[in-house]
């Protein structure tokens, strides 16, 4: 009776649970696969599947998988200085006219939805309808916004011509159409209202007519956040067949338009929450692919030890900086800041934080270094390295006011010095960096300790209230020029647009959490940082050159932060089962794979 | 059946009340909770590319879903749609209830803590039958160490040592998942074994975890029974052992009935952390993600289920405990 219980127990649990989690009816071929073989990966871009997700790429928890069934116009390739080259994606190819004030996209001949319908300039006009709603860039219905388009229009059957407004231009425009999100209009027509495009003329006006229009626009991006279409109908290489909570089963899409060229017959994503799932996948040889994952050496070393698996290694305009907060004494001097950048040795804490996933900064320009060079020429090698060296760090105290007394720094006023560093505690890497960077402070007589925060949402609510005096801030998030010099003089340095001028707000107000001040000095003269980084925005050519060289250097010799390591981009391959994944450095490093299937690049091992 | 509806109704009372205060302590504590989800949200999608305005208002259209209104008119509504029983609707997923989103969880939950809670209870109490009436003995000894050194290991402990043992040293079970998505669900063989075999970690830990506890409860209490008139009498009577056996197995099993219940309540705490270490998705899982994402609604809900489903496990034992116990059910224990 007791053994009739506990097998009753599993078999409730069988059955209750058996028939949860289908999306679809079709059997799969079960086993490992059939044909081209079953790839197994996960998605990078969304941690942790749920059943419950839509088949919506604009839901954050939507069941649309990049590259796999969720479709972009194009695919940005990853270049070091130039945001506007792409892979095909739905379109084929396309035209970009010389000024950037329209392009031309031209759809693949042959695509079609999963279910037999051709994929057409409409599908195209409507998804960029469903982007207004979500307020992309592009696509954006606030008067005067850069980079936004000013007319959509059908050419043909596939053939979209797209036209930036050239009252405020950004270069940054192409991207922005390219990256949009195009699903079928059969499926989703139900969405929006018939007179969405009159609406979208009216809101771009003035006055209360257009304030109504706006706002009926803007109430419809909830709806189409939540739309949950009744089956996936893609025009991607897969489409989803089923899930359960910890795996999502996609399998081909015979009517893709590069169908005879994708690998795999079927895909599993598997679910994950943390790194340590990751990793615990890599080293049981599961994953075909992983994307970028922060891993620690010892870790590292039972990933590659596993049969198969190997290390594919690019760019990624990603850095990580020491930031201060200039509200606050002693890192309002900038004598100070410059002290503590001389003291600390890049190269030991990228080696023991990140030295599998980081390279050393070269220096602090607030771009990685890679783009930097191409940026910068070199201008670069003429920016302060401020590599170790103890005796101009206590010049650069000195001249700040600091004193020495019995071995240890003290603040002008003879009160001691109290160096802390905030980082979240989930950042494995980031810890490591701190308590390397605090005890080389320490060792130089400066009282420093590392203090973590609970998880990132409360380092970052704690970080933009201005409680931290210094705290770890990534930077350098490009390739778009503007974009990379947010991170140093944007919102989180009071530099704003309101009402379509830029504000800045005073140190420690209004978000400016890192404190620092409208202009700062640079060669001797005064620079006001915010006003160039907003001009990069539409700046181009030698313009732009010049302005990224201004403000490289303002970083260099202001230092907002301490730019310590410049991240690697780490990708994890598997070659038992499938070939032909991206080789190091390759501008598709940073795409999911399912880009690279598309492209036909992932074949069946042989 | 009287005196039955009566007592039912009180504990309905008592467990009313208890879901109540729960809930409305949950409340206000879960809005206490420091964080800004949407700044986090914005870093993501800034390190993935997307320029900071598309990022800015792609954060806003996702936390337009959030509650607004002041402190005490979002809990208003909040109660109102619990009669209605509207939890919200989930942050993490938009335009998803959030009681979907939880009952979707919770058989995740529910079904492994209850078959772990059933087959420790089970292994446990027969094991401390025989180490109570052979507690003089070898085996006896060997079977009290092994429930105190078990009811001593934290479950996460237990969770890391399994799964290093059966995933690592001896990789005889999946590393994490509840099931090959390559299994059409259904009743069918390789669905269901599957089902099995992905849930064995998990039940096989809440088992080890509760099975020290119920050992060393039942063999104090029958260690107490033993000594009862009854059972001495019934020995003299010449009645045969294994009547006797089920004699003091039955009366000593009554008082571990609460234990059960509130076990239930513990193990569903402790699923946090061991679905967490297998990554087996269920309510545990799911909470996880709530906090990170300062998913109020989810996290009320999750409290919310958690709470019911403790007062209801100890409803039900009581209850339980009044059919199996005749001095209970008659009424005479009251006097």
């Amino acid at each position: 009776m007791k053994r009739l219980a506990a097998v009753a127990a599993l078999l409730g649990l069988a059955a209750v649970t058996a028939c949860s989690g289908s999306t679809g009816d079709k059997p799969a071929a079960g086993g490992s696969g059939s044909g081209g073989g079953l790839y197994t990966t996960i998605d990078g871009l969304k941690p942790g599947l749920d059943v419950n997700g839509p088949i919506n790429p604009w839901n954050p928890k939507g069941n649309a998988f990049l590259g796999f069934n969720a479709m972009r116009i194009a695919w940005s390739k990853n270049h070091l200085t130039d945001p506007n080259q792409f892979y095909p994606g739905i379109a084929a190819s396309w035209e970009i006219a010389p000024d950037n004030s329209s392009i031309t996209l031209h759809l693949h001949p042959g695509n079609k939805w999963s279910d037999g319908k051709p994929v057409t300039a409409e599908d195209v006009k409507f998804s960029i309808a469903l982007a207004y709603t979500q307020g992309s860039t592009a696509f954006a219905i606030d008067p005067g916004a850069a980079g936004a388009a000013s007319e959509v229009e059908v050419v043909d059957e596939k053939t979209v011509k797209i036209t930036q407004d050239m009252d405020n231009p950004s270069v940054t425009f192409v991207r922005g159409v390219m990256d949009s999100y195009i699903v079928p209009q059969h499926v989703w027509g139900s969405v929006l209202p018939a007179d969405f495009w009159d609406k979208l003329k009216a809101a771009r006006g003035e006055g209360a007519e257009a304030e109504k229009a706006r706002e009926e626009i803007t109430a419809l991006s909830e709806k189409v956040l939540a739309f949950a279409p009744p089956k996936d109908v893609s025009a991607g290489p897969f489409t989803l067949e089923r899930m359960n909570p910890s795996e999502a089963l996609l399998v081909k899409n015979k009517n893709f338009y590069n169908a005879a060229n994708v690998g795999p017959d079927q895909v599993k994503m598997l679910n994950y929450t943390g790194n340590e799932q990751i990793w615990n996948y890599l080293i049981a040889g599961k994953l075909d692919n992983a994307p970028f994952t922060a891993v620690p050496a010892d870790v590292m070393k039972r990933i590659t030890t596993t049969q198969g698996n190997g290390v594919v290694k690019g760019y990624s305009p990603v850095s990580l900086g020491m930031a201060f907060n200039q509200s606050k004494k002693p890192y309002d001097n900038v004598h100070v800041r410059r002290g503590l950048a001389y003291l600390i040795n890049r190269d030991e804490v990228t080696k023991i934080a990140s030295p599998e996933g980081g390279t050393p900064a070269v220096t602090t320009t607030g771009i990685h270094q890679k783009p930097a060079a191409e940026w910068l020429g070199a201008d670069l090698a003429a920016l302060e390295p401020y590599k170790l060296d103890v005796a101009k760090a206590e010049e650069e105290f000195k001249e700040a006011g600091l004193k020495k007394e019995g071995g240890k720094w003290t603040l002008p006023d003879g009160t001691p010095w109290k160096f802390t560093v905030n980082v979240p505690a989930p950042f494995s890497d980031w810890i490591s960096g701190a308590k390397a960077v605090t005890s080389q402070l320490t060792a130089a007589g400066i009282d420093a300790e590392v203090v973590t925060t609970a998880d990132y949402p409360l380092y970052l609510k704690e970080l933009a209230e201005g409680k931290y005096d210094v705290g770890f801030w990534l930077i350098a998030l490009g390739p778009a020029p503007y974009n990379i010099y947010q991170r140093l003089y944007g919102v989180s340095n009071g530099w704003s647009i309101l009402g379509g001028k830029l504000k800045h707000a005073e140190p420690g107000k209004n978000g400016n959490w890192m404190g620092g001040p409208e202009t700062i000095e640079v060669d001797g003269a005064k620079v006001n940082p915010g006003e160039l980084t907003a001009k990069l925005n539409s700046a181009s050519g030698d313009e732009q050159k010049k302005i990224i060289g201004q403000l490289a250097k303002a970083a260099n010799q202001d230092l907002p932060v301490v730019q310590l390591w410049d991240y690697v981009n780490t990708q994890f391959v598997n070659t038992n089962r499938f070939t032909g994944f991206p080789e190091n450095d390759s501008d598709l490093l940073r795409q999911p794979s399912g880009v690279w299937i598309q492209l036909g690049m992932v074949k069946k091992k042989q | 059946m009287t005196m039955f509806a009566r007592r039912l109704a009180g504990h309905l009372a008592r467990g009313l009340v208890m879901v109540l205060v729960v809930t409305t302590v949950s409340f206000f504590v879960i809005r206490s909770v420091p964080g800004d989800p949407m700044a986090a949200r914005y870093e993501k999608l800034v390190e993935q590319g997307m320029s900071p305005t598309a990022a800015q208002r792609a954060v806003e259209v996702l936390y337009g879903f959030a509650p607004t209104g002041s402190l005490w008119q979002q809990y208003v509504d909040y109660m109102s749609g619990l009669l209605r029983l509207d939890l919200g609707q989930s942050l993490m997923v938009p335009g998803v209830g959030v009681s979907t989103v939880l009952f979707s969880a919770a058989k995740w939950t529910v079904l492994p803590v209850l078959a772990g809670t059933l087959l420790s209870f089970l292994i446990g109490v027969v094991m401390g039958v025989y180490a109570a009436i052979r507690r003089s003995g070898r085996l006896g000894d060997v079977l009290a160490i092994s429930g105190s050194l078990l009811h001593g290991v934290p479950q996460y402990v237990l969770a890391l040592l399994l799964g290093a043992v059966f995933t690592t040293l001896i990789p005889i079970l999946p590393t994490s998942g509840t099931a090959d998505i390559m299994f059409e669900p259904g009743f069918n063989a390789g669905y269901i074994g599957s089902l099995i075999e992905y849930a064995t970690l998990p039940v096989l830990t809440y088992a080890l975890a509760s099975y020290g506890g119920w050992i060393l409860a039942m063999k104090s209490s029958v260690v107490t029974v033993l000594g009862d008139d009854f059972i001495l009498a019934a020995e003299l009577r010449g009645i045969k052992r294994g009547i006797v056996f089920r004699y003091v197995a039955r009366n000593a099993i009554l008082p571990l009935f609460t234990i059960l219940a509130l076990s239930l309540g513990m193990l569903f705490g402790g699923a946090i952390f061991i679905e967490r270490i297998f990554n087996y998705p269920g309510l545990g899982l799911m909470l996880i993600d709530g906090i990170n994402n300062r998913d109020y609604a989810l996290m009320g809900g999750a409290f919310l289920l958690i709470t019911v489903a403790i007062v209801v496990a100890n409803i039900v034992a009581d209850l339980f405990y009044s059919v199996i116990d005749p001095r209970v059910r008659s009424g005479e224990g009251a006097r």
